[in-house]
Formats: structure tokens, C-alpha cells, sequence
């Protein structure tokens, strides 16, 4: 591991694209923004995977706060994150210049788009703690920006702000844990708290809810139930944004957290426990609530939620390798489940209801099978990507307990029937809407193969034991998370579970395949009309917390403004006397005289008298 | 003593003259009636308690007098060659 002044610039290329952008956009113009934008990202992706090449590089600067060093490190698993983040980050960015094309905003957006992916590159590639914090601030206030796009609607802005104040509760746990992590440690940096951990000679307790206040922060960040209500109404951003930071990047930044600070993780049951809890919950909850949307980005929102569910029952069981496998294959599929959603809303001028759409296997040909890969990726089809990373989880969860294994199964069915219910509402059947779909130009198809191609094949760098015994993506990750030793289920076992997944994936994916077909029963418009709500949650959380608190705030803002009119009703007084007395003051010098004269009668005989 | 109530009387004249006059002329006349019987009053004062202090006063008085007779009288000719009169009834102007 070198000593380098080229990773800072790793993160400099594209925060140097949002300071250029951000002050000359609109000189630099429509094609040639969008390009610039790309290329300094391709740049941070070339110089990345040649310094991890290179072995990884880290670069400090002593003198940033009394006591903590601006440090960042990259390591084989900021390494890999930053080759999610940049590589697909540079395909979402390419796909955007079609998308994009003739937007007011279109210089703007490339701005904030390059923002945020510098911010997530400090996250990603930052060794200690504030400035991990610093990007986690920064890809939410890239979020934020471009959650609220089109702020010109109303509907947008609240989203944004919703966003934006919900991961506030996360971030308070970020902070606190930070407090803690320093007051027990002296030291913020993580590669410094890795051995101060191992060191031992501390309070096991406190180490905990450190790590359940890290775990606050993650939840925030990852959705996670209960903090997962921001990112369905997220989806009022453009679809690119939707692509990259609502699904491949930014929302995997929890998990990463997790597995970054595995070391204090590892080994707390009651740590462990709530992580699996959340995240089965999340998953169920997502899986469930895709199944009754009816706008297309609501459907695959949902779907992210899920996903994300899966990597954080991985963290809770201790497969850390294989949530960050579960992140890459994911930012894979989803990235081109988002962007064929947003390929077939561009073909429709702007529709987002599934509902108006069906039958785009007739009039997208090549977008269509972009579709039908990403669903199949993301259902869990052998031997797409999906299947790999998912069944990895599944052979960990059983590890943890046959039970949990048994839920997880569920929950990956569900998964598999929502892919194919997206795939079969929008490309399946007879075309419902009115307008004319086109095809997208090549600067939309081009990255969509590229994505097509990971989805297909990058499951293959992370193959269970029993197929490839030494995977690439194992002993390369556990390099820089550390060494968990766990035992290796037996040969027959991991088969038969990798044959059950398998099996009920295809089984699933078919009777999806044919049910969404036909007409649907009456039970299941039912269980749509709750999901299509998300069973409620924003209304419970609306009517717990949010109205109460606004009641709140409105109580104090009339009593303020009570006392401030007190305030004022005594000045305006005061006014209105003074008002009366200047009415003597009329220019007649004659009766000022006269009052001269009477205050010297008056004070003489006061005199006298006295 | 005799003097003391010649000052009075001088006063209350110079006070009459200033609430009835309307004339600027003749208003400042009146002041200046008030300010000498002040210093009449001052004078005799002074002679009836055999004390030069007050007389110092006076001397006081008649020099601030002569400013006050320069400035005021400059004032009232500026105001009629502005305004064509020095009626103080009509010169309300000034007032809130």
C-alpha cells in the first residue's frame, strides 16, 4: 500500500466537474456538459482500478483537526465499492445525456450528478471517521438536489425535504456513534480503531452501542425499516437519480458502513439479531409493497428496498463478503431495471403508469431484452448474477438458522414474483396507452449492454465453494474486512440449497410469469390496494409523529406570535399617545408661549408654596 | 425694593406684549422686555445684598442680549423677504 497524492484526485476529478459545471453550464452547453461530466468520472474510475492494482493506496493529511487526520485509504473493499461507484456511476451518467436531452436544467443536473458522486467517493474511500462523514453528508445533500430536480412542482420539493429530514435520524446516530467510538478510543481513524478493537481493554457494552448507533446511521442511509419511508416518495427525482443514487450507490452506503466496521460488529449477538431482524422485515415489507405499485418507479423503488433487506440480513449473519457481493451484482441489475423503466418512460413522452404501458416487446425490441435480463437477474434466475449473490446470502442465513433460511426462501420467491410482474406489466400483452413509443438513441442503449452484460456475468467473480473452490471475490475482500472464520457447510447440503433456490426461483418465476398474464383475482386487488399505500406506514407515521409534532409547532408558532403581539399592542400604544401629543405641536407659536408662561407660573408657585 | 416691583411690572408687560402681539417685531421687543427686567431684577438684587455677584450675571445678560438681537432680527428679515409678512399666526409651517 503506497503513500499517493493521486488518490485525492480520484476524488477531485468529479468535484472539479461540479465546480466547472456548476459555474459555466450553461456557456458550456447541452452535449458537451453531459460529456465532460462522464469522462472526469471515467477518469476517477481509471485511476481507481489502477492504483488498486497498484495493491491500494492511502493518503493523509496530518493537519486537518486537532487530533484527526484528513486521511483516505483505498483498500480492497473501498476498492471494489469504488468500482461500483465510478463504473456504473459513468454508465447512468452516459445513459443521462439522452435522458436528459432538453431539459432546462441539463448543465445543472451533470453539476449535481458529479457532486454527488465525488461525495460518495469520499464516503467510500475516506479512513477515518469524519471524513466518512463528510461524503455521507454530501451524498445526502446530493440527493436531496436532485430528489428535488424539478422543484418547480411542489410534489418534488416535499419529497426532497422528506428525504432530507428523515436521514437526519440516521445521521444523529452516525454522530453519536463517532462521540463514543472517540471517547473510548482517543481516535476516529478506522484502520487505527481496528487494532485499538483487537487491543482489547474496554468495555464490551459500550463497544455495542457504538456499534447499535453505527447501526441507527446505516438504517437511515440503506432505508431500512423503519426509516424506509423517504425512498418510494425519492423517486420524484429524474430516473437517472433514481438509478444511481436510489438504488446502486447511494442507499448501499449503510450496508457498506456495516461491513467497514465489521470488527466491532462481529460477534454481538444482540447486534447481529437486530440487524437480521431489520433487514428480513425490510425485505418483506419492500417485496410486498412492490407487488401492488402501479408507477413503474414505485415498482422498482420498492424492489431496492428489498434488495437492500437481503444485504443487511447478510451483514447480521456475519457474511460481510457477501452483502458487498450482493451490492455489486445489485447495483448491476437494478441500475438497468431503473434504466429500462426510464429507456420505456423516455419511448412514452414522460408516462410513468403501468397501467398506460404493456406490449414495448413489439415496439422496443433491444430495450425489451434489456427488461428481461434485469428481471431475471433480479429474480434470482441461475445463472444471472442475481442467483449467485442471493443463494450466497441463503447458504450464510443457514448457517444462522434453518429458519431464518426458510424465510429468507420467501422472501427471495417474492422477490423473484415482483421482477416478473414489472417485466410482464410493461413489456407483455397489448399496448394500453396512446402514445408512440420510439426507440432510445445509442447513448441510451450503449451503457444499458454494458449493464445487460454485468448482470449476466458478474456473479461469476463470487461462485460458492462447491463450484469454483477459491472464488476471486472471497480471499480478495476479506484481505481488507478481516479474516471471520466460519465453518463451510457440508458438500450436500450447500447443493441442495443452491438446487431449492434455484428451483423455486424458476417455479416462481413461471407462475408469475402466467398469473400476471391473466385477469387477477379478487384477493389479490385487495392485498394490491393495501401495498399500493405501503401498508399504511406514511399514515400511521403521519398521524404518531408527524401531525403531533406539527400541532406542536403550531401551538408554539401562535404563542410566540402571541407574546410578540403583546410586544407589539405596547408599542403601538405608546404610539398613539405619542400621536396625541404631537397634535399640540401645530406651529402656533402664540400658544407655546403661552405654555412657557404657565409652566413658569406653575414651577414659581411650586416654589413658594413649597 | 421699588425696582424689584418695576421688574415685575416690566416683566409682566414684556409677557403681555408676547401673548397678545402678533407681529414677530413686536414679540421680540417684548422678549427683550422680559430679559432686561430679568436683569433689573438682577441688579437690584445685587444692590440689596451688597453682592457683585449678580451684577456679573447681568453683564452676561447684555452681552448675550446683543447676539440674540443680531441673530433674531437677521432671522425675522430672511422670513419676511421669503414669506411677505412676519405675522406668527400666519408662520405655522413648522409643526407636525
Amino acid at each position: 500500500m503506497q503513500e499517493t497524492v493521486l488518490l485525492p484526485l480520484i476524488v477531485a476529478l468529479p468535484l472539479l466537474g461540479f465546480v466547472l459545471l456548476g459555474l459555466w453550464g450553461r456557456r458550456i452547453g447541452e452535449p458537451a456538459a453531459g460529456w465532460l461530466a462522464s469522462f472526469l468520472v471515467l477518469g476517477s474510475f481509471l485511476l481507481g482500478f489502477w492504483l488498486l492494482l497498484q495493491g491500494g493506496a492511502k493518503w493523509t493529511l496530518a493537519e486537518w483537526l486537532p487530533g484527526i487526520p484528513f486521511s483516505l485509504r483505498l483498500d480492497n473493499l473501498s476498492g471494489v465499492m469504488l468500482m461500483v461507484v465510478s463504473g456504473v456511476g459513468f454508465l447512468i451518467h452516459l445513459w443521462a445525456i439522452g435522458y436528459m436531452h432538453g431539459d432546462a436544467g441539463y448543465s445543472r443536473f451533470f453539476s449535481y450528478f458529479n457532486l454527488f458522486i465525488a461525495a460518495m467517493l469520499v464516503l467510500v474511500l475516506g479512513d477515518s471517521l469524519p471524513v466518512v462523514f463528510i461524503g455521507w453528508e454530501g451524498v445526502g445533500l446530493a440527493s436531496y438536489l436532485l430528489i428535488g430536480f424539478w422543484y418547480t412542482e411542489r410534489v418534488n420539493a416535499d419529497s426532497a425535504r422528506k428525504a432530507f429530514i428523515v436521514n437526519r435520524i440516521g445521521d444523529l446516530g452516525f454522530l453519536l456513534a463517532m462521540g463514543l467510538l472517540w471517547s473510548m478510543f482517543g481516535t476516529l481513524s478506522i484502520s487505527e480503531l481496528v487494532e485499538k478493537v483487537e487491543a482489547g481493554g474496554y468495555s464490551f457494552t459500550t463497544l455495542s452501542l457504538a456499534g447499535f448507533f453505527l447501526l441507527i446511521g446505516a438504517i437511515g442511509k440503506s432505508a431500512q425499516v423503519p426509516l424506509m419511508v423517504w425512498l418510494p416518495d425519492a423517486m420524484a427525482g429524474p430516473t437517472p437519480v433514481s438509478a444511481l443514487i436510489h438504488a446502486a450507490t447511494m442507499v448501499t452506503a449503510g450496508v457498506y458502513l456495516l461491513v467497514r466496521h465489521a470488527f466491532i460488529l462481529h460477534g454481538d449477538a444482540f447486534l447481529a439479531g437486530s440487524i437480521v431482524a431489520l433487514g428480513l422485515l425490510t425485505a418483506f415489507y419492500g417485496a410486498l409493497c412492490s407487488l401492488g405499485q402501479w408507477d413503474i418507479k414505485r415498482i422498482v423503488a420498492y424492489t431496492t428496498l428489498s434488495q437492500l433487506g437481503f444485504m443487511f440480513v447478510a451483514v447480521g449473519v456475519g457474511a460481510y463478503w457477501v452483502a458487498i457481493f450482493h451490492i455489486v451484482t445489485h447495483a448491476f441489475f437494478k441500475a438497468l431495471m431503473f434504466m429500462t423503466s426510464g429507456s420505456v418512460i423516455h419511448a412514452l413522452g414522460g408516462e410513468q403508469d403501468v397501467r398506460q404501458m404493456g406490449g414495448m416487446r413489439k415496439h422496443l425490441p433491444i430495450t425489451h431484452r434489456h427488461g428481461l435480463v434485469a428481471a431475471l437477474a433480479s429474480g434470482g434466475l441461475p445463472p444471472l448474477a442475481g442467483f449467485w449473490s442471493k443463494d450466497a446470502i441463503l447458504a450464510y442465513t443457514f448457517e444462522y438458522g434453518p429458519w431464518l433460511w426458510a424465510l429468507m426462501l420467501l422472501a427471495s420467491a417474492l422477490a423473484a414474483l415482483y421482477s416478473i410482474r414489472w417485466y410482464v406489466l410493461v413489456f407483455l400483452g397489448e399496448y394500453r396507452g396512446k402514445a408512440h413509443p420510439h426507440e432510445s438513441p445509442p447513448v441510451m442503449l450503449w451503457p444499458n449492454h454494458i449493464l445487460m452484460g454485468g448482470a449476466l456475468g458478474v456473479g461469476f467473480i463470487g461462485l460458492p465453494y462447491v463450484i469454483d473452490y477459491k472464488n476471486f471475490l472471497e480471499p480478495f475482500l476479506s484481505k481488507a474486512i478481516g479474516e471471520f472464520p466460519h465453518e463451510k457447510l457440508p458438500v450436500w447440503t450447500e447443493w441442495t440449497l443452491i438446487i431449492v433456490s434455484a428451483l423455486v426461483a424458476i417455479g416462481v418465476l413461471l407462475w408469475g410469469f402466467r398469473f400476471f398474464q391473466q385477469p387477477l383475482p379478487q384477493w389479490y386487488a385487495r392485498f394490491q390496494q393495501a401495498a399500493l399505500n405501503g401498508f399504511y406506514v406514511d399514515m400511521l407515521y403521519n398521524t404518531l409523529l408527524v401531525n403531533p409534532l406539527k400541532a406542536l409547532a403550531e401551538l408554539l408558532f401562535s404563542a410566540d406570535r402571541g407574546l410578540l403581539g403583546g410586544f407589539a399592542g405596547l408599542g403601538s400604544l405608546m404610539g398613539g399617545l405619542g400621536g396625541l401629543l404631537a397634535r399640540l405641536e401645530a406651529g402656533a407659536l402664540r400658544l407655546y408661549l403661552l405654555g412657557f408662561l404657565l409652566a413658569l407660573v406653575l414651577l414659581l408657585l411650586w416654589g413658594v408654596l413649597r | 425694593m421699588i425696582w424689584l416691583l418695576a421688574s415685575a411690572l416690566l416683566f409682566s408687560l414684556g409677557a403681555y406684549g408676547v401673548l397678545t402681539r402678533r407681529t414677530a417685531i413686536l414679540v421680540f421687543l417684548s422678549i427683550e422686555l422680559m430679559l432686561n427686567a430679568a436683569a433689573l431684577a438682577l441688579v437690584s438684587l445685587a444692590r440689596l445684598t451688597g453682592s457683585l455677584d449678580a451684577q456679573v450675571v447681568v453683564l452676561f445678560i447684555i452681552a448675550m442680549a446683543a447676539a440674540e438681537v443680531a441673530v433674531g432680527l437677521g432671522l425675522i428679515v430672511a422670513i419676511f423677504r421669503r414669506r411677505e409678512t412676519t405675522n406668527i399666526d400666519e408662520l405655522r409651517q413648522l409643526r407636525w
